[in-house]
Order: C-alpha cells, then sequence, then structure tokens
C-alpha cells in the first residue's frame, strides 16, 4: 500500500516525461503538427492539391510563418475556422511556388484563450523559434497582446479580426477585415443606408447590446470622446427614435427579461450589436413570448445557429465581407469556387457544425494574402522592408482587390463590407447593391 | 537560522536579476525574458495566495478578484490619467488589499464560518467587483482600456527587462513573506488555525488578527502582480481579467509544489508554467488540459503533501538529476529550447523523488510536512528509546511516586505547595454567573473564586454545568449575566487569546492537539503567543521544560498521531502550561484513561500545582478528586450544591443524594469509592 | 404587468438551476463531497442529447433514456472512487475540478470547441410556450421547472420514507453512529453518488433543449449554481428549489428594473449576506449538515 502511493504519482510523472519528451520532438524537427508537416517537404512533389499548379516547386530552406489561435478554451469556437483557412492557405502558396521560391511553414501554437499566454507565446515564436514571420492570433484581445510583441520586436503583424481600429496603434498591423477608421460611424451608417431603400424604412429601434470590448463601443461610441458618436447618437441624427437601449453582460444566460422588454417597446427595428450566440439565444426567448420583430440585425454573430432556428430567423441581417453566393462566386472566378469548395469540404472533415466560407476565413485568407504580398514586394524577409512595401504599393486581395493601408488610419482601409441576409434558409449578400446577390427584403 | 534562508532567497534573487544584461552574452533569446515573467508572476500569485490558503487552511478562490483589481488599478490610472506606470505598482497592491480586508472583515467576524463557505464567500468576489467595474464608465463601462507601452527606466534595454525585473521583484516579496512567516509567530499562528482554530485562540493565538494580515498580504501581492499583468495584455476587459484563470491555476500550482512548504507554490508554478508551454507549443494542445487535470487528481490523491516535502527528502539526488539532465541537453545540443532542458530536468527530478525506495524514517513513513522541524534537527534530551510511555521522567520530585496515594498524602502536597487561609490573593473572581442556551439555563448566580495555590475540584453530574463554566472561565463563552475578573481585571467580552494573556489557560476533555506539528512544537506554540511574544528557536527551547514537567521529553518528536490518548492528554497540559498560566483549568484531562495511567497523570497534576499554578480540576473519578483538591465545588443543575474541603463535602448528604439519588443517600459507605459515577 | 411577466420567466429559469444544483446539494450535505465534475456531467449529456437528436432523430426530451443510466453510471464510479480514495471534503474540490477540466477537453475533442445547438425542425420546444391569461410560459424554462419539481418531491419523498432514504439521512448526519447500525454507507454513497449524476442529465437533456452548447459553458455555471445550493442550505432539496426560483426571479426583475449588467451585483450580494445571516440556508434547518471544518 504504502509502496503504491509512493509510485503512482512517480509513474505519472514519467509518463508526462515520456509524453513531453515526444511532444518536444514535433516542435524542433517539424514547425508544428498541423498544416506546415502536411506541406510538401521541399523538393518533393505537390501532393494532390485543387490549386492550379503553376511555377516550379519551391526550394531551399522554409520560411516559417509562426502564430498563434485559440486553439482551446472559449474563443476556439471560432479560431478553428482560421485554422483551417491557414493551413489551405499555405498549401496553396507551396503548391504555386511558395514565397521567394522557398517553401513556407506555418507554426501555429494554442494560445488557450487566455489573453496573457499570448504575448511570451509570440516573444517565443520571435526570439525562440527565430520565425520568419508572424500573422496575428484571433480576437480582438489577443491580437492586441500579440501587436505588443510584434512591436517590440519590429515585426510585421498582419491580423484577421480586429476592426476597433483606434485600438490598433501598431504602424506595422495590417488588418485584413476593415470597417473603416471609424467602425463606429460606419457601422450603423451602413445599416441604416441599407435599410431607408426599403419601402418602409424602420423610423424606431431597440438596441441591444453585448457590454464587451468589441461590441460597446458600436453601440456607444467611444466612451473618451462625446465627439465620436455611435449607434445611438447616429439612429437619433437620422431621425430615428432610440425606444430602448438594453446592455447585457457577456456570457448573459436570461434572455426572457430582455425579450420582454424589447417585445414591450415594439420597435420597427431591433439593433443587436452582439457576439456569439447572443442573437440566436435572444430570437428564441422573442418567440416564447410570441413576439417577432419586423427587422432585426445582429453584428458579429455566430452564422450556423441563427440558420438552425429555421423560419424563426428569416430575414435576419448581419455583416458580411463575402458570402459563397453562387453569383458572387461566379464574379470571382474558378480559383475563388475552388478555394470555397476545398474549404467546406475540410471543414466538414475537421467535425466543424458550420463549414460555409464567410467572414471569418475571408478574413483569413487575406491576411495571409497581405502577408505574402508584403514579402514578394519587399523580396526578402526585412521587416522594415515589408513594412514599407505595404505602406507604398498596398496588397493585391482575392476577395477585397487591391489595397491601400494609410498610417494615419491605423493602416485601416475603406471598408467594402456588405450586409448579409437570411433569405430561404441561407445566408445571402444583400447590400451594397454593386455586390448584392440578392435584393434586401423588408418584412 | 532564518538569516541564512533569507541569504539563499536574496543570492537566488541577484541570480535572477541579472539575467537580463548577461542575456546577451549567454546567447539566450529574449523570450526567456517573457517566459521568466510568467513563472515569476505566477509564482507572486502562487506563493501569495498560499500564505492565507495554504498556511491557515482557508482556501481562497478570490485570487483572480484581487489580481484583476490590481490590473484595473494600473490600467485605469496608466492609460486614462496619465500615470506613470511603476507609480500604481504599489498602489494597485494597495487597492488589492483594501479589498482583501473587506473580504475579511466580513468573512473573519462570522462565528459560524466554515472552511468551505469561506472558499465559496470569496468565489463570489469576482461576480460582485466585475459588473461594478463593467457599469461604471470612469473604471471600464464596457469598452476596455488600453494600458500604455511603460516608459523603460534607463539602465533597462526594453520592455521585457522591465517585466521581468517587475515580476521578479513581486515574486521575491511573495517568497520572502512566506519564507519568514514559515519560520515566525506570523505563519506559525496560521499553521495552529489550520490545525485547530479554538485551540490557537485559547493559547493566545490572534486569530483573528492573524487571517486579516494574512488575507491582505495575499490581496496586495495579487494586486501587484495584476500590475505587471496589465502591461502584458496591452488591453484589458472585464471579461478577459474576472474569470477562472487565476484562482484555479494558483489552486494547481500549490497542490502539486506542496501548500505546506513556503516554497511549494513557487515549485509548482515553474512546473505548470514550463509543462504549459511545452503543450501549448508542442501541436498537442487537445491534451493540455488533460495532463493538468490528471496532475490534479492524481497529486491530491496519491500525494497530497506535494513535490517540494519529497524533493526535500532526497534533496541531493534530485539536485544531481535535474542538473545532470540539463547539463547533459545542453552540452549535446539534443535540444536547443532552454524551456526544454528546464522542462525535462524538472520533470526527471520529480521522477527521481517519487522513484519508490528506502525509507528514510523508520517510524511515520509521512513526514511532518507542515511546519517543518529544522533541518536534521537533532532531537536534544532524549532519552533512551524503548522506555515505556508511563515511564517517569525527571525524576527531580520525590514525592510523585505512582499508585494510590493514601489520603494523607494529600495534605502533605499541599503543605509544600501553598499556604492555606483567607490570606491567600484570589486570581479569578466570578460573580453571580449565568449562562443560558436558548430557553435552557446551563448556569445559575455561580459565583466561585480561585486563589493562588489552590487546587479546587469541580465535580457534579452530567449536564450539571461544569464545562459551561470553564469555558466561560476561559472566554470561550460568554456569561448571559455576571462578571469575570483576571487579576483584577474584567475580561467578559475579551477574545479568547486576550484572556490566555491574562493567565487562564485550559485542556480539552478531547485533545486537539495541533495535528501536523510535533509535540515539541505543540507546546513552542503556545510559548510564541504567550504573554511575552518568543520566536521560534528560544520557543523550542523552552518547550523542553514543559514537556519534561508533564513527561513527554522523550516524545518531543513525535507527531500527535502517533503517541496514545493519554500522552496527547498531557501534552495539552503541557501546552496549557507553556502559556505561563495562574490558573489552569483541567477539563476532564483524566478521562478514558487506565489505572496506572490515571496514577501518573495525578502525579503530572501535582507537580504542576507544585510549581505553583492554581488548578480547576473538573472530573468525574471523585478518588482522583478527593486526593488531590484543596476545596471541592459541587455544582449541580447549574447550581452550586456545596463547596468545602474534600471530607466534609463528601460526606454531605445533599451531594450523595444529588450524585447517587435517595438510595444511596442513606449508605454510610463514602460516595467517592464509586468510580466513573456519571456516564462518560 | 412586465414585471410580474419577468420575475415568472425568471422564476422558470431558476427551476433549470435548480435541477443542476440539486445533485450537487445532495451529494454536498449527503456525502461530504463538493463535486465539481457534476458540471462536467451536465455538459456531457447535454451533448449527448444533441447527438442523439441530431445524428439518430430522437426526440430531445427522449434522450433522457441514455443520458440518465449514463451519467447515473459515471456518477455512481466517480464516488466510488472518492471513497476508495478516502477524498476529503476539501481535496474532492481539488479531485473534481481535475475531473472537470479533463472531461471538459474531452468533450472539445470530440464535439469541437464551435457552437452546437438544436435545430429548430428536431427540437419543436425552443421556441415553443404557454400562454395562460396575460402570462407567457417559455416551452425549456417550463418544462425544467416541472422536471426540477418533480425530482424534487421525489428525493423528499424517497429520504423521508423509504429505507434507503432514512439510511441516508442517518449515515449524513453521524457516520459511525450509522454504520454501527449496520448501514452500509459505500453501497448507498455510491448509489447517492449515481443518483445525483442522473439529475445531472435531466439538466443537461433541458439545456440543451432551450440554450446553444460549446464546452466551456460549464464555467459559466459555476456561478449561479454555487448560489443556489447555498441559498437553499447545502444538503436541502426543497431549498435547493426555491433559492432556483428566488435567484433567477431577482435577476429577472433586476433586469427589467435596472440592467441585466447589474443583476450579478445584486444576486451575488444577496448570496454574501445569507452566507453571513444564514448560513445554513434560507429554509430552517431540520438536522443534517452543519457548518464544520
Amino acid at each position: 500500500m504504502q509502496r503504491q502511493r509512493h509510485s503512482a504519482p512517480g509513474a505519472a510523472l514519467a509518463f508526462i516525461l515520456v509524453f513531453a519528451l515526444s511532444a518536444c520532438g514535433t516542435t524542433t524537427t517539424s514547425p508544428s503538427s498541423d498544416a506546415a508537416s502536411e506541406a510538401p517537404p521541399p523538393g518533393s512533389e505537390a501532393p494532390e492539391s485543387q490549386a492550379p499548379a503553376s511555377a516550379a516547386a519551391p526550394t531551399g530552406d522554409p520560411i516559417v510563418i509562426g502564430s498563434t489561435l485559440s486553439l482551446t478554451g472559449p474563443f476556439a469556437a471560432t479560431a478553428g475556422l482560421h485554422q483551417i483557412a491557414g493551413e489551405m492557405f499555405v498549401e496553396r502558396l507551396n503548391a504555386s511556388g511558395g514565397l521567394l521560391g522557398r517553401p513556407v511553414e506555418w507554426q501555429l501554437l494554442d494560445d488557450e484563450s487566455v489573453q496573457e499566454n499570448v504575448g511570451p507565446l509570440y516573444d517565443r515564436l520571435i526570439t525562440q523559434e527565430g520565425v520568419d514571420l508572424i500573422i496575428g492570433p484571433y480576437a480582438t484581445p489577443n491580437i492586441i497582446a500579440a501587436m505588443g510583441a510584434a512591436e517590440r520586436h519590429g515585426y510585421v503583424m498582419p491580423q484577421h479580426t480586429a476592426v476597433h481600429a483606434l485600438l490598433m496603434t501598431y504602424e506595422c498591423q495590417f488588418p485584413a477585415w476593415s470597417l473603416g477608421p471609424e467602425p463606429n460611424v460606419f457601422m450603423p451608417n451602413e445599416l441604416f443606408d441599407a435599410l431607408e431603400t426599403l419601402d418602409n424604412p424602420p423610423e424606431s429601434i431597440v438596441a441591444v447590446t453585448n457590454a464587451g470590448g468589441s461590441t460597446d463601443f458600436i453601440t456607444r461610441g467611444l466612451a473618451d470622446d462625446p465627439d465620436d458618436p455611435g449607434l445611438l447618437a447616429i439612429a437619433e441624427e437620422r431621425g430615428i427614435e432610440v425606444l430602448a437601449d438594453i446592455p447585457y453582460p457577456p456570457g448573459n444566460a436570461e434572455w426572457g427579461p430582455i425579450a420582454q422588454q424589447v417585445a414591450d417597446a415594439n420597435p420597427d427595428a431591433v439593433i443587436m450589436n452582439s457576439l456569439g450566440i447572443e442573437s440566436a439565444s435572444l430570437i428564441e426567448a422573442m418567440e416564447q413570448l410570441d413576439y417577432r420583430p419586423p427587422i432585426m440585425f445582429s453584428l458579429f454573430p455566430a452564422p450556423g445557429p441563427l440558420l438552425g432556428l429555421g423560419e424563426a430567423a428569416d430575414g435576419h441581417l448581419s455583416v458580411s465581407v463575402f458570402e459563397p453566393n453562387e453569383s458572387l462566386i461566379d464574379a470571382k472566378g474558378d480559383e475563388v469556387r475552388a478555394i470555397v469548395e476545398e474549404f467546406q469540404s475540410r471543414a466538414e472533415e475537421a467535425g466543424l457544425p458550420y463549414t460555409a466560407f464567410e467572414t471569418q476565413a475571408t478574413s483569413s485568407w487575406t491576411a495571409w494574402e497581405i502577408l505574402a504580398a508584403g514579402v514578394e514586394a519587399a523580396g526578402s524577409l526585412d521587416q522594415e522592408a515589408i513594412c514599407d512595401a505595404l505602406h507604398t504599393d498596398g496588397a493585391d486581395t482575392t476577395f477585397h482587390g487591391h489595397l491601400t493601408f494609410d498610417p494615419d488610419d491605423n493602416n485601416f482601409w475603406p471598408s467594402d463590407q456588405g450586409i448579409k441576409q437570411i433569405q430561404d434558409g441561407d445566408w445571402v449578400m444583400v447590400w451594397p447593391e454593386d455586390i448584392a446577390a440578392a435584393e434586401l427584403r423588408g418584412p | 537560522m532564518i538569516w541564512r534562508g533569507l541569504a539563499g532567497i536574496g543570492l537566488a534573487v541577484v541570480g535572477l536579476a541579472v539575467l537580463p544584461w548577461v542575456r546577451e552574452a549567454l546567447d539566450l533569446p529574449v523570450f526567456l525574458l517573457a517566459f521568466g515573467t510568467l513563472v515569476l508572476t505566477w509564482t507572486a500569485l502562487a506563493t501569495s495566495w498560499n500564505i492565507l490558503s495554504g498556511y491557515s487552511g482557508y482556501f481562497s478562490f478570490g485570487q483572480g478578484g484581487f489580481y484583476g483589481v490590481g490590473l484595473y488599478t494600473t490600467a485605469v490610472l496608466t492609460g486614462r490619467h496619465e500615470w506613470n506606470f511603476l507609480a500604481t505598482v504599489p498602489l494597485a497592491g494597495l487597492v488589492a488589499a483594501v479589498l482583501g480586508l473587506l473580504v475579511g472583515i466580513v468573512a473573519f467576524r462570522l462565528r459560524t464560518l466554515s472552511g468551505e463557505v469561506f472558499a465559496l464567500l470569496t468565489l463570489a468576489v469576482p461576480f460582485i467587483v466585475a459588473p461594478i467595474a463593467r457599469l461604471n464608465p470612469s473604471i471600464d463601462g464596457g469598452q476596455g482600456i488600453t494600458v500604455p507601452v511603460p516608459e523603460i527606466p534607463e539602465p533597462l534595454n526594453g520592455f521585457q527587462d522591465l517585466s521581468f525585473l517587475l515580476s521578479l521583484a513581486i515574486a521575491a516579496i511573495a517568497v520572502v513573506v512566506a519564507y519568514v512567516a514559515q519560520r515566525t509567530r506570523l505563519g506559525w499562528g496560521l499553521f495552529a488555525i489550520r490545525d485547530a482554530e479554538g485551540v490557537a485562540e485559547g493559547l493566545g493565538v490572534p486569530t483573528f488578527r492573524s487571517k486579516m494580515v494574512a488575507i491582505a498580504i495575499t490581496a496586495g501581492i495579487a494586486g501587484m502582480a495584476g500590475s505587471v499583468g496589465a502591461i502584458q495584455v496591452g488591453y484589458v476587459t472585464v471579461e478577459g481579467t474576472f474569470n477562472l484563470q487565476v484562482p484555479l491555476f494558483v489552486i494547481v500550482m500549490s497542490v502539486l509544489g506542496g501548500r505546506l512548504h513556503w516554497l511549494g507554490p513557487a515549485v509548482g508554478a515553474l512546473f505548470i508554467v514550463t509543462l504549459r508551454d511545452r503543450l501549448a507549443t508542442s501541436g498537442f494542445e487537445g491534451s493540455s488540459l488533460i495532463v493538468l487535470g490528471a496532475i490534479l487528481v492524481v497529486f491530491v490523491v496519491l500525494a497530497p503533501e506535494g513535490l517540494v516535502p519529497r524533493m526535500r527528502r532526497r534533496l541531493v539526488p534530485v539536485l544531481v538529476t535535474v542538473a545532470g539532465v540539463v547539463a547533459l541537453l545542453v552540452v549535446t545540443g539534443l535540444r536547443q529550447d532552454p524551456v526544454d532542458w528546464l522542462a525535462l530536468g524538472l520533470l526527471a527530478g520529480a521522477v527521481v523523488a517519487f522513484l519508490p525506495g528506502i525509507r528514510r524514517r523508520a517510524s511515520g513513513e509521512v513526514e511532518p510536512v507542515g511546519p517543518p522541524v529544522a533541518e536534521g534537527e537533532p532531537a536534544e534530551g532524549e532519552p533512551a528509546e524503548g522506555e515505556p510511555t508511563e515511564g517517569e521522567p525527571t525524576a527531580d520530585e520525590p514525592a510523585a511516586a505512582p499508585g494510590v496515594l493514601p489520603a494523607e498524602a494529600t495534605e502533605a502536597t499541599d503543605a509544600t505547595a501553598s499556604q492555606r487561609g483567607p490570606t491567600r490573593e484570589p486570581i479569578v473572581v466570578a460573580t453571580d454567573l449565568t449562562k443560558q442556551f436558548g430557553g435552557v439555563r446551563a448556569l445559575h448566580g455561580v459565583s466561585l473564586t480561585v486563589a493562588e495555590g489552590e487546587l479546587i475540584g469541580l465535580v457534579g453530574p452530567n449536564g450539571s454545568g461544569k464545562t459551561t463554566l470553564v469555558n466561560l472561565l476561559s472566554g470561550l463563552l460568554r456569561p448571559s449575566s455576571g462578571s469575570i475578573s483576571v487579576g483584577g481585571v474584567d475580561i467578559v467580552g475579551l477574545p479568547p487569546h486576550r484572556i490566555a494573556h491574562a493567565a487562564v489557560a485550559r485542556t480539552y476533555q478531547i485533545p486537539r492537539p495541533f495535528a501536523s506539528m510535533t509535540v515539541r512544537d505543540n507546546v513552542a506554540i503556545a510559548i510564541m503567543f504567550g504573554r511575552s511574544p518568543t520566536d521560534l528557536e528560544s520557543a523550542r527551547a523552552a518547550a523542553e521544560e514543559h514537556l519534561a514537567l508533564v513527561g513527554l521529553a522523550h516524545l518531543a518528536d513525535a507527531l500527535p498521531g502517533e503517541i496514545n490518548l493519554h500522552e496527547r492528554q498531557l501534552l495539552e497540559m503541557a501546552r496549557a502550561l507553556a502559556t505561563r498560566p495562574r490558573v489552569l483549568l483541567l477539563d476532564e484531562a483524566l478521562a478514558g484513561l487506565n489505572p496506572v495511567e490515571v496514577d501518573n497523570a495525578v502525579g503530572v497534576v501535582r507537580r504542576i500545582h507544585a510549581s505553583g499554578v492554581a488548578i480547576v480540576l473538573v472530573e468525574h473519578l471523585l478518588r482522583v478528586v478527593n486526593q488531590l483538591a484543596t476545596r471541592i465545588v459541587v455544582l449541580d443543575h447549574g447550581r452550586i450544591l456545596a463547596e468545602g474541603d474534600p471530607a466534609s463535602v463528601m460526606s454531605d448528604p445533599e451531594v450523595i443524594r444529588a450524585y447517587l439519588g435517595r438510595r444511596a443517600a442513606g449508605r454510610s459507605e463514602p460516595a467517592y469509592e464509586q468510580r466513573g459515577l456519571a456516564d462518560a | 404587468m412586465i414585471f410580474v411577466q419577468a420575475a415568472l420567466t425568471g422564476v422558470l429559469v431558476g427551476g433549470l438551476y435548480a435541477l443542476m444544483a440539486i445533485g450537487m446539494s445532495l451529494a454536498w450535505g449527503m456525502l461530504r463531497v463538493i463535486n465539481l465534475a457534476h458540471f462536467g456531467l451536465i455538459l456531457f449529456s447535454a451533448y449527448l442529447t444533441y447527438a442523439l437528436t441530431t445524428d439518430v432523430g430522437l426526440d430531445p426530451l427522449l434522450t433522457v433514456v441514455v443520458t440518465v443510466p449514463v451519467t447515473f453510471l459515471i456518477g455512481a464510479a466517480i464516488q466510488w472512487g472518492y471513497q476508495r480514495f478516502a477524498v476529503s471534503e476539501l481535496s474532492s474540490l481539488l479531485v473534481s475540478f481535475g475531473l472537470l477540466i479533463m472531461g471538459i477537453q474531452l468533450i472539445s475533442n470530440v464535439w469541437k470547441a464551435d457552437f452546437r445547438r438544436l435545430a429548430a425542425d428536431v427540437n419543436p420546444y425552443a421556441t415553443g410556450s404557454l400562454t395562460i391569461g396575460p402570462l407567457v410560459f417559455p416551452m425549456p424554462t417550463l418544462i425544467a421547472s416541472v422536471a426540477a419539481v418533480t425530482l424534487v418531491v421525489l428525493i423528499h419523498l424517497v429520504l423521508a420514507r423509504t429505507y434507503v432514504g432514512r439510511a441516508l439521512r442517518a449515515f449524513a448526519e453521524d457516520p459511525p453512529i450509522a454504520a454501527a447500525f449496520g448501514i452500509d454507507h459505500r453501497r448507498l454513497g455510491v448509489l447517492l453518488g449515481g443518483a445525483a449524476g442522473a439529475t445531472a442529465a435531466v439538466a443537461g437533456t433541458l439545456f440543451a433543449i432551450g440554450w446553444s452548447l460549446t464546452p466551456s459553458t460549464a464555467f459559466e455555471w459555476f456561478g449561479v449554481v454555487f448560489a443556489v445550493v447555498i441559498l437553499g442550505g447545502i444538503g436541502n432539496v426543497l431549498g435547493t428549489l426555491l433559492a432556483g426560483a428566488l435567484v433567477g426571479g431577482i435577476a429577472g426583475v433586476m433586469t427589467i428594473a435596472w440592467s441585466s449588467v447589474a443583476a450579478p451585483v445584486v444576486v451575488y450580494s444577496l448570496v454574501v449576506l445569507a452566507l453571513l445571516f444564514r448560513p445554513n440556508g434560507l429554509l430552517p434547518r431540520r438536522g443534517g449538515h452543519g457548518g464544520h471544518r
């Protein structure tokens, strides 16, 4: 008995030791167990890829691109999409000749959705692992933490999902998703512009807001600057009455009373600056009260659960930079079709519940393109040269065309973001008119 | 002794502090500083948590709240009010400490506070603090705060130098406090609270104040660690700050390293941070939580004392293994990553610590893990082994021969110990005491004076109010009415530790030793917290004398769990004596002993009495009371039934009737021939 | 009127909280085990309901036929482990936290971290409701509340009327004496551990019907479930039900009257006050578990 008590923890530790040994092995020999290890070894033939075969196979030492993603923890819900998009991009890049003629590897670390982990992990990537390039993690707080490390080491950091332009102050940070330099002004105006084309534009709204860092400022404008308005002020300015302003805490679980407040106000439109599943929860709670607002908009919802609501969410509005709608794909061409299809099949294979190549994946793709464009334009891996090249030449991207970066706007380019709507059980781009796949439907 | 340890810590701190300057010469990456910052920040958080929760046993989930409050203090002051970052660090500690004191005032005032309830109270802290930050636009208001990059002071090279040195300083404060506490009254008071809080208070430990000091330290250090966290993340949000991350990881770290040793949490932090880094970067991210969870389960169930005590037991082999593995990896170049060296070295060392092997100690497989027995301390004055436990030690007193003493012996002892008569100075004067429990009146107008040199036998049937009276005299309970003065000072309402200082000590019916401390340290505690505070070393030396008096000197290094009931009762007496009381209340100190042990205990009581301590002896064995007492007080139904010298009281028909009922009252046989009259 | 409806909606949500808390409270009060793994069991059965409904096509309510036995076995096995290794009350908190994070990670590895939600076509309950006069009873929380009341009555009857129940109570009050009367506390403990696990299955299934799933949800239950357990009085099932309703109702009314951002301040301040002034829960105490260290 005593002997047992002695040896069991020892055995457990020995197991971890063996485990750690093998784990360490993977880091030093190949960058990670992820996409990079599936990338073709230098000199070998490209794997069966649907990508257009072009250029010579890359040769020489691999260029290593480092980043973290929240592979575990609360942010993992969305980070999985960025992982698949990144893996696909790297494979295609290698299949089409790599970067500067060299193969590319992606070294991906898990930040566990913990903000405090991100800075040290980027320090690790840059100074210990010696990666050549970095790309941003997922979710605004993590991106800002990574930006600190990038700035300390003078690394260029394209990032996919932080849209709060004023916070992104590092000059070599390049956004791949832009709501312009003032998202809190752009977003409400775009929405109201779209809604005004309806036969009966809404005259009153209720604002429902996640009182958290990435949504609250869209509703209220900037807390520090009364001249920088948000949804509430802009609505008043445009003559739209705000019947109620309902904030709720992130992670809110009780939607009944909020649904009741909304139903009680009975507005023409509900504008919900929300994240994740919050919109779906509110809709269900309103359905239970037998109330359905004529128009409802959500800012950053998880797209799958809303579709899962079926008819209850029909006509729901949100923002999008790209939707895999037939007409949009047609307009972009065969390469985009191949990307969209491959992404979908890989996401299905990974067991993700919602597999469409939409805003998240598009932004991821764009961030990688910005990085590749910067390197090719600079002709070297010199960070300063890459940063300068991006500032002077901009970057060509598949989904946003040519982007230019103005340091005065923290590199946030004029937004081409659109509005999407659930129509007949699918998300469809409806605004602005030049990229719309269908017409915006009224209530 | 303590200075040697502090010098060691100081040396380690200096060794680490030069790292930013020698780093480049040694060709180590900047990342190592970032990694070091993480380890040190967690060391500070876990070590400070342990000062409250490990030492005193009050588990807290509040560490995240304290950390978050510190983090927000720095974020608000630097981000919104352009304060200098460094100036906000102590302030962050202060604000968090104030929050800690608030929690403490609410929680520790509670008489019925249990450990679990305290844990859950602290769990509520972040739930209350977070919405306040979110609702208040001058704190957060929901939009988060950008924390500006601090200015880097002159001799430093960059941001990582600053955060490394800062977290080193905070971790050093935490470790030094933990170390010093473990060797001084603060820590020992907390250990005593963990083992038996009520007893500790009765021996003179100011329990409320100790816990308040501990929670202030815990919170203050966590708050300062929050400052470093603020500049690390650069942008703080309520949802990213007040989560379960901090409270849960400090617990895992402390459990792994060992909660009862000052260095335990630091070692745990080093292990966990290293392991997390390796898991996060190895492509095994899906198993990180599984490994951490398994560590927690395995260690709590099978090795609850943690790594450090195990490692200390094989200090040399462990150190050699760690150094050997690291050196091997460095020299052979099998691994390039310094964290790999560390991870593999630590794991190998831990495996060595847990290898099944020869037991060093013949008795007591588990070493006293709590307050460490001073390194390699020889058990001074230990008598020859194999001596029977009831053997008479240090026979400097001829009178105490074993065996039933004839009645005349009582007179003899009394004559040597004190002078009879009204000239004796009263020490305890209790007047008209009444104690009511709900509708039940346990004591009713009882007055009692204990004078110098007296040995009062307090007897009475079960439920007659004896123990209630003892509890009132020792301050454990407050009388419903009436007054008690000790040496002319009114003690009603004073906390028990103050009454202990006023020279009244007691023992408990069921011995309640401090289970994690040796017999010697059980006594030393009482000396440390006595009227004239003493340090640990001299208290340990002085404890020998008290142990000798009760005949426990040969067991000084044993743990209370290893000695028998009789010895534990003697330990109770030694511990009570160590507070240097003028009056000692012995609450059924002889219950459950066999006749030989009773005789031995009688001898001990005599010796204590002979040393000049007045005694109130609550006892069922009338034979014993009759032998020892100079005066007997009989309680019945909460009132004094009779009082006077043993012979006359014991032949009082009223007394006999109260004890044995009507039938026995007619008999001439003295009542005290009966043993154990009331059921125990 | 809006306040009445808000209170009602909240009270019904409180039914779900109570459902989540019952098993935890029972194990704590009767077995002296603070079992955080209970949250893992709730999460697991919620995912099981999702899988069985989505992949097999069962009606979500019917999945309890599977989830209840499964979590019964797991709960019993965990309790067996606690007893086998004589895990103390405080240690159980740590051990079960280890089990919980392992479970969450396993669930995350199997079902991925992305949000899972029963689609409307297989889950008619999510948007349904019962209207009586001016009052609306949302279906998911109504079912949860009915289940909570049923369970509480059932458990209460079992504890009060059956031999097993009396044996359990005797054991909770004085283990050595109960053992002396020949009560096999080990078998009883394993049985109760299983029963507590079974209540987790009911809570998990009903959660899946009304809410979205993601592995980290389990951590979000900590605060409110502990609040309910403590307010109700540890080990007191009737109190748990009452406390659930109270917490839910107060949060509902506070949301309307002030803001849902502020609601936690009120709820948790209430918990602190309750701990200070009624440390044994809202209901008067009738023996059983008291404060002890």
